[in-house]
């Protein structure tokens, strides 16, 4: 199969046309090729036998004279189920098939909605990272983008996953601390546009803190049956208003026990009810006194016996 | 005692805890950065510098509003948002002083405008009138005519940051209560 190519990778002389470079997946395909024969060098004689192939595969079309002595061949294919291929427009010459013209076509879907976003700021950098489900593969070159809006700025690209990751990190000046703000995916592709959820939150209700510290356990003197707890608060959160939860458990516990409702700046806590001569081993985790806050992980365990 | 139509307003409330917090955030960012000052100038006591102060030109800002008698939660917020205008644009000259923490001061000016269009957003919320400033900040960046100066300059801009966000935070929180 001999390649007539001049510079532009197509005979000078011949042109296809489709309808649509990229199609749905399954939908018709309808495509024109024009030969211009007085600017086809080797064509001048005899007729213009105009073929077609589907990469490389055979397809038949339709042909007739063109307007101004052109020769055109229409081609429909009822249902094109490739994802990519291209259409190739060729000519007899010389009793070979000749490839002069060539379409490429994409076939896919429109992008399927974005699912179970979620983001969380981390409070080293206050970057805001979310996550989502892509959901069903459109087959087609996808643009995606998170985008954000506070109550009254413009929606913004608030950043874009790299390589078909389905997550990225919203940087601190793109933020809006402190008041509800809008977010959502936006997924793009030649057949269309779908949104996620949009979700609308204070970037710091999903704030994510590092875990307290539990600095000191010691009994209480005069009660043997409590014990006192000293901690510090993860950095960084130290103006914030912060609730806490205490659990405690000693090695033949079946569950552990837990103390909420502890005010995370005091620092210290007392409980009591504890056995004598027994080791506890305990945790703190901590979260801000805002309703949809995150708890914090569970602080590293401490181990404390209790006076005999 | 606040005023008796937005103590009860939920959204008004929520917007007072979330930004007494921010508030905190605020001056913890601006106590680090006066530690900064004092551990790299050797300038941490106010009352030792009263005397050059007289020589530089720090802006004051106002805001009596906000602890006047007549408390106007319309005329403090304004104040409050002018101030942290102000503010805003004096950072730089502190951002000029710690190049090493930029960052920090950067995330400050961050803050400071971020608390500032919480402020208006709010104000706008409850039909409060507000005044619209243009984007970029006219105020001119202070200048100093010695690197001994913009020191101490640096050091009155955070000692007075700090003030001003002080009465700010006690007014947010009489609005609270």
């Amino acid at each position: 199969l001999l390649l007539l190519l001049c510079p532009g990778g197509t005979l000078g002389c011949a042109l296809v046309a489709v309808g649509s470079p990229v199609v749905t997946l399954g939908s018709a395909v309808t495509a024109t090729c024009t030969i211009q024969r007085e600017l086809c060098q080797g064509l001048e004689q005899g007729k213009v036998r105009i073929s077609w192939m589907l990469d490389n595969k055979p397809v038949a079309g339709s042909q007739r004279q063109g307007p101004g002595g052109t020769e055109v061949s229409e081609l429909t294919l009822p249902q094109f189920n490739r994802t990519q291929a291209r259409l190739w427009c060729c000519v007899e010459w010389n009793g070979t098939k000749q490839r002069v013209a060539v379409a490429e076509i994409r076939a896919g879907y429109p992008p399927a909605k974005p699912l179970n976003l979620s983001c969380v700021l981390n409070l080293g950098d206050y970057g805001l990272t979310c996550q989502w489900e892509q959901g069903a593969d459109s087959h087609l070159p996808t643009s995606v983008a998170l985008k954000c809006a506070g109550s009254t700025a413009q929606a913004v690209t608030g950043c874009t996953p790299r390589g078909g990751h389905n997550h990225c990190t919203v940087p601190r000046p793109l933020l809006q601390l402190y008041r509800e703000m809008e977010i959502w995916v936006s997924v793009t592709n030649a057949l269309g546009t779908a949104e996620s959820e949009h979700l609308c939150i204070d970037p710091m209700d999903v704030a994510k803190l590092d875990p307290p510290t539990l600095r000191n356990i010691q009994s209480i003197p005069f009660q043997t049956d409590c014990v006192a707890l000293a901690w510090e608060v993860a950095r960084g959160t130290e103006h914030m208003e912060l609730q806490c939860e205490l659990r405690y458990r000693a090695p033949e516990d079946p569950a552990w026990s837990l103390v909420t409702g502890i005010v995370g700046r005091a620092g210290t806590a007392q409980r009591c009810g504890f056995l004598f001569g027994t080791r506890y081993h305990f945790q703190l985790r901590c979260r801000r006194s805002s309703a949809l806050a995150f708890w914090s992980e569970w602080s590293p365990g401490r181990n404390y016996t209790t006076h005999e | 005692a606040p005023l008796p139509e937005l103590s009860g307003d939920q959204d008004f409330q929520l917007f007072l805890q979330r930004n007494l917090e921010f508030t905190r955030k605020v001056r913890g960012d601006v106590a680090a950065l006066q530690r900064m000052v004092c551990d790299t100038f050797q300038l941490c006591k106010e009352e030792e510098l009263l005397l050059v102060r007289q020589d530089l030109d720090i802006a004051q800002v106002p805001l009596e509003q906000c602890h006047s008698r007549s408390f106007q939660v319309e005329t403090c917020f304004n104040q409050i948002r002018a101030g942290l205008r102000v503010y805003h644009g004096s950072l730089a000259a502190v951002r000029d002083l710690l190049p090493g923490h930029a960052g920090l001061v950067e995330t400050l000016q961050l803050d400071t405008a971020n608390l500032s269009s919480n402020i208006q957003q709010q104000m706008e919320d409850l039909g409060l009138a507000t005044v619209t400033y243009p984007t970029e900040n006219p105020d001119p960046l202070p200048t100093f005519s010695s690197h001994f100066h913009h020191q101490v300059g640096g050091f009155f801009i955070l000692a007075n940051f700090q003030r001003f966000l002080e009465t700010a935070y006690r007014a947010l929180r009489h609005l609270a209560r």
